[in-house]
């Protein structure tokens, strides 16, 4: 439990998460297939996971290792041994009518993660991580469109056994918008440890459970009761998948049950559907109907051994971790420091720039210049990656005064963005290589010469006379000339 | 065409190996590439596997030729091979009764000639009880020694496949071939034992300790009880020692056996919903209905029968009162053979507590049948080594007498089976 202080009368949201998150690796959980993007429906599939009479299931180390890793980050326990179970239950997206998955023997068991919300740090629990595999997908056609009412179902087993780690969280939310700031910081640790992919369909999948609870029940300290926790009636909400998917319906359905509880009437425990078009959650199934799943062990899976793993395996500094240091390396501000650990891939570029030059510099390039281009033409790093030794080359352009920071942005990165040409070669074309300092100078000398009224109106002391003697000089040099030197040239001849 | 088959075929393997020229039947639950295989159900009456298992793969480079797919009880569920789609196999060595179950086919086959070898598979006995029926001879390997790659799943933490053969060292060259640990079954171990399994049928019994249990030894039938007698009376004076062992434990195997073998069955079953592959209803209806009706025509009664068990030993509110419960027996029994087979080299039983039924006769008593796989299944709760070997005749009907040993004991007790032969 959390400790949130609640005013007495008040109505308290409680949200419990479980995020199934599509775990990163070449192959499927159980077999050899590819986990990569098919042309065709059932394209890549195999014995194993069509579920084939006789196919026995092996485990994929890769898996195991990103379900350590996960463990490691979230710091979880990681048990001496772990096992699978079955889950019985048939529905035709899975091919066996049961789905291996992990029961009373998880990999991962007690970890915990912190989110930042409104400048406030607190840590949720994570009760549990499992891996278990994904089953195929479902395509409904005609009819109703639901699997009862569609005229026919169309089957792609393509998914079917992607590995899956279920992450179980304690109701520890209080609010939709912390739920939306733990997944955000979920899914920068899970692409940190490089075992998620972001950008995949389907990766992250949310189910919500969400309850209304009084706040009379909290204690002196504000906390609730488990007991209070657990008399009050909740839905589940599945059908998320996204961080601001989850806020929505989060906040949809906490309206929906404070109104029913202000109105007097009960909150049915039940499964609600997210309908992510209408903006609503509809009920599905009410918790009498729940499912018995009849887990059992999955004895063709031996327990694995996993504890000594957890010292073998290595992971990479965490995002929290990083930006603090960055911060404190590189003195950079908070929000500096929290942009340029947004990925991975982005901290790794500016360390590699901080090293060779100027890291205030290169902290400017990355956090402002190159994620504002981005994020302007709604671009994600990943899709530079085989281009960053370019922006680099173009940094170093900039750090050793070969081009001015206003061409190098306006001009080059943008060009480089929108027409994937490399700098040296927009530098040549567009002949924005800086004049040298002769021809500054004489520039200098010829404005000065050629504008006496504005060198006088300087001389009486107004200084916004020299802005215009800037900008006669960038015209004269057709703006190769860096703005600060030109003003200092100014300067020192007018001040002799 | 022998009713010993479900289909009929001539899969040559390769040129040279150690089974070249010899004929082998596959029981019908082992997955053939290319050719139906229908583990006796009506349910797989078409389905034609797009892989062979491991073992087929192994018979295949030893060049052994598939000569058929054999007759089985239904998914294995049986102990006559009376439960098969296409009807029940005659008993070559004893006409008008049953080859034993659920590998009858198998049996058959060898001790018919019509194949020189086969293979089966062992949930509870299915190896062991026909070959016991049919005079021939059957192991039931370790389990993890054989891969499970492509055997159509019954109970899978109980069974393995293994050898049928007229001989001790035909059935152990066969399992020379097949042994051996794979990477598509994670279940596999590599046998720790040194030397082939033939070279150790060398008829050699000579300063063996055998152990008699008592409880597996006083339910048999009296001519059973009779020809077990005399075969141990040979292999004492071949020179083994033999003694009285109690195994309380046994007492509880048929029980916590059924309770696991339906449960799992209920898991193993459930991906035949005529989705992908096997029989469909033509029946119209949504999913629900449509799987149901499926299942409903697919399926025997025998196999609905232990589908409903399972799925209710399994049931919340039931599972620890059945299944957890049953699991505890297994450890116990697993445990009480462990601290037997400490004491002497093998265990010898009678395989069968009775002789062959007449077809027909046990269709309506599945509780008596049952019963008569009391001496198999504590074997496949342990996990152990089995042979059933020829011991002689009751009233012309063939016995089987039973050897069990250690984990990866195969030698044992393919040396001391030998013996008798």
């Amino acid at each position: 439990m959390t400790a949130q202080t609640v005013q007495q009368g008040e109505l308290v949201t409680v949200i419990g998460l479980e995020v199934h998150v599509q775990l990163e690796t070449e192959t499927k959980i159980f077999c050899g297939c590819s986990t990569g993007d098919a042309d065709e429906p059932n394209e890549h599939v195999c014995p194993v996971c069509l579920g084939l009479p006789g196919a026995l299931p092996v485990v994929n180390e890769a898996a195991v290792e990103a379900a350590v890793k996960i463990g490691k980050a979230i710091d979880a326990e990681i048990p001496q041994e772990t096992r699978f179970h079955r889950k019985n239950y048939y529905y035709p997206d899975l091919p066996k009518n049961f789905q291996i998955t992990q029961y009373d023997e998880p990999i991962c068991q007690s970890g915990e993660l912190e989110v930042r919300v409104e400048g406030e740090r607190r840590p949720i629990e994570i009760e549990r991580a499992h891996l278990e595999e994904d089953p195929g997908s479902l395509q409904h056609v005609g009819g109703g469109g639901g699997i009862d009412s569609a005229e026919y179902t169309l089957i792609d087993y393509n998914r079917a056994g992607t590995p899956l780690m279920e992450i179980v969280t304690a109701p520890d939310f209080r609010s939709p918008a912390e739920v939306r700031a733990f997944l955000a910081e979920l899914e920068e640790v899970l692409e940190y440890l490089g075992v998620f992919d972001a950008e995949r369909d389907g990766s992250l999948r949310v189910d919500a459970n969400l309850s209304i609870v009084e706040a009379a029940e909290a204690d002196e300290n504000g906390e609730l009761s488990t007991e209070a926790l657990e008399s009050a009636n909740r839905t589940e909400v599945k059908n998320i998948s996204s961080h601001k998917g989850a806020e929505k319906a989060l906040a949809y359905e906490e309206t929906r049950q404070k109104n029913a509880i202000q109105r007097g009437r009960v909150v049915e425990q039940e499964t609600r559907h997210w309908d992510e078009s209408r903006g609503i959650t509809v009920s599905m199934r009410s918790k009498a109907e729940e499912k018995d799943y009849r887990y059992f062990e999955e004895a063709d899976i031996p327990p694995l051994q996993v504890a000594h793993w957890r010292e073998e395996i290595e992971i990479p500094e965490l995002p929290r971790a990083r930006r603090e240091r960055f911060r404190e390396e590189y003195a950079l501000d908070e929000e500096a420091a929290s942009k340029l650990t947004s990925t991975k891939q982005v901290a790794d570029f500016y360390e590699d720039l901080a090293s060779e030059f100027d890291p205030d510099l290169a902290a400017t390039w990355v956090a402002d210049e190159l994620l504002g281009e981005l994020n302007y033409r709604d671009m994600a790093i990943t899709e530079l990656e085989d281009r960053l030794d370019e922006v680099a080359r173009l940094v170093e352009l900039v750090a050793t005064d070969e081009i001015t920071a206003k061409n190098a942005k306006e001009i080059v990165l943008r060009t480089m963005l929108d027409e994937g040409a490399a700098p040296d070669a927009i530098v040549e074309a567009e002949g924005l290589g800086k004049t040298d300092e002769g021809e500054v100078q004489a520039a200098v000398e010829a404005a000065i010469a050629d504008n006496p009224d504005a060198v006088a109106d300087y001389a009486e002391g107004d200084d916004g006379a020299i802005n215009f003697l800037v900008g006669q000089v960038m015209q004269a040099t057709g703006g190769s000339a860096d703005p600060g030197t030109v003003n200092q040239l100014l300067r020192a001849e007018l001040d002799d | 065409m022998s009713d010993a088959f479900i289909t009929e075929t001539e899969l040559d393997g390769a040129e040279d190996g150690v089974l070249a020229g010899k004929t082998i039947a596959i029981k019908d639950n082992i997955s053939t590439e290319g050719v139906r295989t229908t583990c006796g159900s009506a349910m797989l009456e078409d389905y034609v596997p797009p892989y062979d298992a491991t073992v087929v793969e192994r018979v295949h480079e030893a060049g052994a030729t598939i000569v058929g797919k054999a007759n089985m009880d239904e998914f294995g569920m049986g102990t006559t091979t009376e439960t098969s789609f296409v009807g029940p196999t005659d008993n070559p060595a004893a006409p008008g009764h049953v080859p034993g179950g659920s590998s009858g086919g198998s049996a058959a086959a060898v001790a018919a000639g019509d194949a020189d070898l086969a293979l089966g598979s062992d949930t509870g006995g299915s190896i062991r009880c026909p070959a016991a029926f049919c005079g021939v001879v059957g192991i039931k390997p370790t389990y993890g020694l054989v891969s499970r790659y492509g055997l159509i799943a019954y109970a899978n933490s109980l069974e393995q496949i293994g050898p049928l053969a007229p001989t001790v060292s035909e059935a152990a060259s066969l399992l020379d071939v097949i042994a051996g640990p794979d990477d598509r079954d994670a279940t596999t171990r590599a046998d720790p034992g040194e030397g082939s399994y033939a070279d150790a049928a060398d008829g050699s019994v000579d300063g063996m300790t055998i152990g008699v249990p008592t409880q597996l030894v006083e339910g048999a039938d009296k001519g059973v009880r009779e020809a077990f007698e005399s075969a141990i009376e040979s292999l004492e004076a071949q020179g083994a020692t033999t003694t009285e062992v109690d195994l309380p434990s046994v007492e509880q195997a048929v029980e916590a056996y059924y309770v696991i073998a339906m449960s799992e069955a209920s898991s193993n079953l459930a991906r035949y919903d005529g989705v992908r592959y096997g029989h469909k209803s033509d029946a119209d209806g949504n999913w629900n209905e449509s799987f149901a009706q499926t299942r409903s025509e697919g399926f025997g009664e025998e196999v609905k029968r232990r589908i409903l068990l399972g799925t209710y030993a399994l049931s919340a509110g039931y599972h620890d009162k059945y299944y957890a419960k049953a699991q505890q027996a297994r450890d116990w029994i697993k445990q009480d053979f462990d601290r037997v087979l400490a004491e002497v080299d093998v265990l010898a039983s009678p395989t069968m507590p009775v002789p062959p039924f007449e077809l027909g006769e046990s269709l309506d008593d599945p509780l008596a049948l049952y019963l008569a796989d009391a001496n198999t299944v504590p074997v496949n709760l342990a996990d152990l080594p089995a042979i059933s070997v020829p011991a002689g005749e009751t009233d012309g009907l063939p016995v089987g007498l039973q050897l069990v040993g250690p984990a990866f004991g195969e030698r044992t007790i393919i040396s001391a089976a030998s013996a008798l032969e």
